[in-house]
């Protein structure tokens, strides 16, 4: 191990045992599952939070369509309530609910594999005790949180408006830094998560 | 619920004298009185014209503002949004009041306008996504406004140019800013305090803020505010709350979502106060009370100062409020529409009435207390209790 260490550098060393720590998780199937679901769960708590997703409620319910807005591309790198929010492009309303489409989207799509890729090196590590002093698989669901709590209302972040609590310019200056947060976290603990993880004791 | 049985009124007996809270010292405003040269008797009242500078129609005088503007800029502060980040609507389309009939509920709120005989209405529900409406309404260029944190709805014309949403605040209540020289002005105060037009106020109009049933009663030719405003957003989901058909979420809860301008308990900060702010002072009146009661009377000044009064409108569940220096006294009519009787029996119309009209809108009590420190506020169930 100190020869490994010392021989290839500290930092190749946690990149590339990272790397052999996602393709193990990911070849296999309880880790593809535990990625997945956990990625996806992600990408729908993120979009609910945001309110670009939202169940029920309408004058119509029950409706299916979609509304595109005037000059789709033109919007579409357009800012809008807060900081890394960007103006809605389409509408989608499937029956139970609607979804608006954003570059959002995307955001919240780049954190929630960053959450399923650490969740699932996690589980891997776990359940595979020979690579003992694995981190706590709660690391990974703890750093996505900042950003779930990135989503903004006309004025305010919406978790504030939801739960009455008072804002300020240092709440708000905290909440533009919520989504850069979380993409550090996420990677930092996938990186440290990774670094402990040693191919010669894993099995894939 | 409303109230028709007939109750003498003698509008002097009953005067509220409130008291001033105080805060006049920091600052007094230039030529207070921008509502004195009303004579509104009809709901297209505007306050009186002044010139029209960059294309920018401006009142006849400063409106009143009881802090310095230096004050005001320091408490101003973002609310989050980038300028723009809540989009205007710029290119507005209408239903027709039988469309509408499809995608609104009855108890929806929306402000209402009657310009130059052209009636519209504009769902609460759209507006609180994008808070400016810039219109033309009876071949007159106007901005409708809401601000969902300060409960207040307001309409001015516009000129040449268009309003957009600054993304600041000033006591939760909006800031816009023209998109000639980029002033700002708070919606409240509807005067610039800074950029080209500091110290200027706007020519403003009523809305009245009701609910779609009620509007469609009363004017069944209006148009309505449709959803297709060349921007996508889910509206029927209010991100603050709701008023259908019980206050919700921020609308109902006690506590502001930035730090409010002043503090006056005199009521709890999300009660709608019907306020006028005139050259003689600023008043209140509580709305519920003036539901209740169908006629309120308030006075500021002191005895000697002058009395105003409130008159609610049952068809439309707003009210009106009328500078009555004479103490001319009204009654409710009994089992009519919210029709008022003068002493010599003559019936009116609750906006109508043979008083000059004073602007008047609905408040979070907050917003206009912190706005409007002076103000007297006249509340019956609290002074009883």
């Amino acid at each position: 191990m100190a020869t490994e260490t010392a021989s290839r550098g500290r930092i190749p060393l946690t990149l590339s045992r990272t790397r052999f720590a996602i393709g193990a998780a990911l070849g296999r199937r309880d880790g593809q599952a535990v990625f997945g679901s956990v990625a996806l769960a992600y990408l729908l708590a993120y979009l609910w939070f945001s309110d670009l997703l939202t169940f029920g409620g309408g004058v119509g319910g029950g409706e299916f369509g979609l509304t595109v807005a005037r000059n789709p591309l033109g919007r579409l790198f357009q800012p809008a309530n807060s900081a890394l929010s960007f103006e809605p492009v389409a509408l989608v309303e499937f029956g139970v609910g609607t979804y608006l489409l954003s570059l959002n989207t995307a955001i919240g799509l780049g954190i929630a594999l960053l959450v399923g890729l650490n969740l699932a090196v996690t589980y891997v590590a776990w359940r595979q005790p020979k690579a003992c002093g694995i981190g706590s698989s709660s690391s990974g669901v703890l750093a996505g949180i900042p950003a779930l709590l990135s989503g903004a209302a006309c004025c305010g972040p919406i978790v504030l408006v939801i739960f009455g609590i008072q804002a300020s310019s240092a709440v708000l200056t905290v909440f533009e830094w919520l989504i850069p947060a979380a993409v550090v976290l996420l990677v930092g603990s996938l990186l440290w998560v990774g670094r402990q993880v040693d191919p010669a004791l894993v099995q894939t | 619920m409303e109230r028709s049985s007939r109750r003498a009124f003698v509008a002097a007996a009953g005067v509220a004298l409130s008291g001033f809270a105080g805060c006049l010292g920091r600052g007094q405003p230039r030529g207070a009185g921008g509502q004195d040269g009303e004579q509104a008797t009809t709901s297209e009242q505007t306050t009186a014209s002044g010139p029209t500078e960059r294309g920018l129609p401006l009142a006849a005088d400063r409106l009143p503002v009881e802090y310095d503007f230096g004050t005001l800029r320091e408490e101003v502060l973002s609310g989050g949004p980038p300028k723009d980040g809540i989009p205007s609507i710029d290119d507005p389309k209408f239903w027709s009041a039988d469309e509408a009939d499809d995608e609104l509920r009855a108890e929806d709120v929306v402000f209402g306008l009657v310009r130059n005989g052209e009636v519209r209405a504009y769902p609460q529900r759209i507006l609180v996504h994008h808070e400016i409406v810039n219109d033309v309404v009876g071949d007159e260029a106007v901005s409708v406004t809401y601000c969902p944190l300060t409960g207040t709805a307001m309409g001015f014309q516009r000129g040449e140019t268009t309003f957009g949403v600054s993304g600041k605040l000033l006591n939760n209540n909006l800031v816009m800013y023209d998109r000639e020289t980029d002033s700002r002005w708070p919606q409240v105060l509807a005067t610039a305090i800074s950029g080209t037009f500091e110290g200027e106020s706007l020519r403003e109009f009523r809305l009245v803020w009701t609910r779609w049933n009620r509007w469609k009663e009363v004017h069944p030719e209006t148009a309505i505010l449709s959803t297709d405003t060349g921007h996508v957003r889910n509206y029927d989901n209010d991100p603050y709350g709701s008023y259908v058909s019980n206050r919700r979420g921020y609308y109902g809860r006690n506590s502001t979502l930035f730090p409010p301008l002043g503090s006056d308990d005199r009521l709890s900060n999300k009660r709608v106060v019907l306020g006028a702010r005139t050259g003689s002072g600023r008043i209140a009146f509580r709305k519920a009370a003036l539901r209740e009661e169908g006629l309120l009377s308030g006075q500021v000044g002191g005895t000697s100062g002058t009395t105003y009064l409130a008159v609610y409108d049952s068809t439309l569940d707003t009210g009106y409020v009328y500078r009555n220096p004479e103490g001319a006294s009204f009654s409710r009519e009994e089992g009519a529409q919210g029709q008022v009787v003068a002493d010599d029996g003559t019936s009116y119309d609750p906006a109508d009435l043979p008083l000059d009209r004073v602007y008047a809108f609905d408040a979070m009590w907050f917003a206009w207390s912190g706005f409007y420190p002076s103000t007297a506020l006249v509340d019956p169930t609290e002074e009883a209790s």
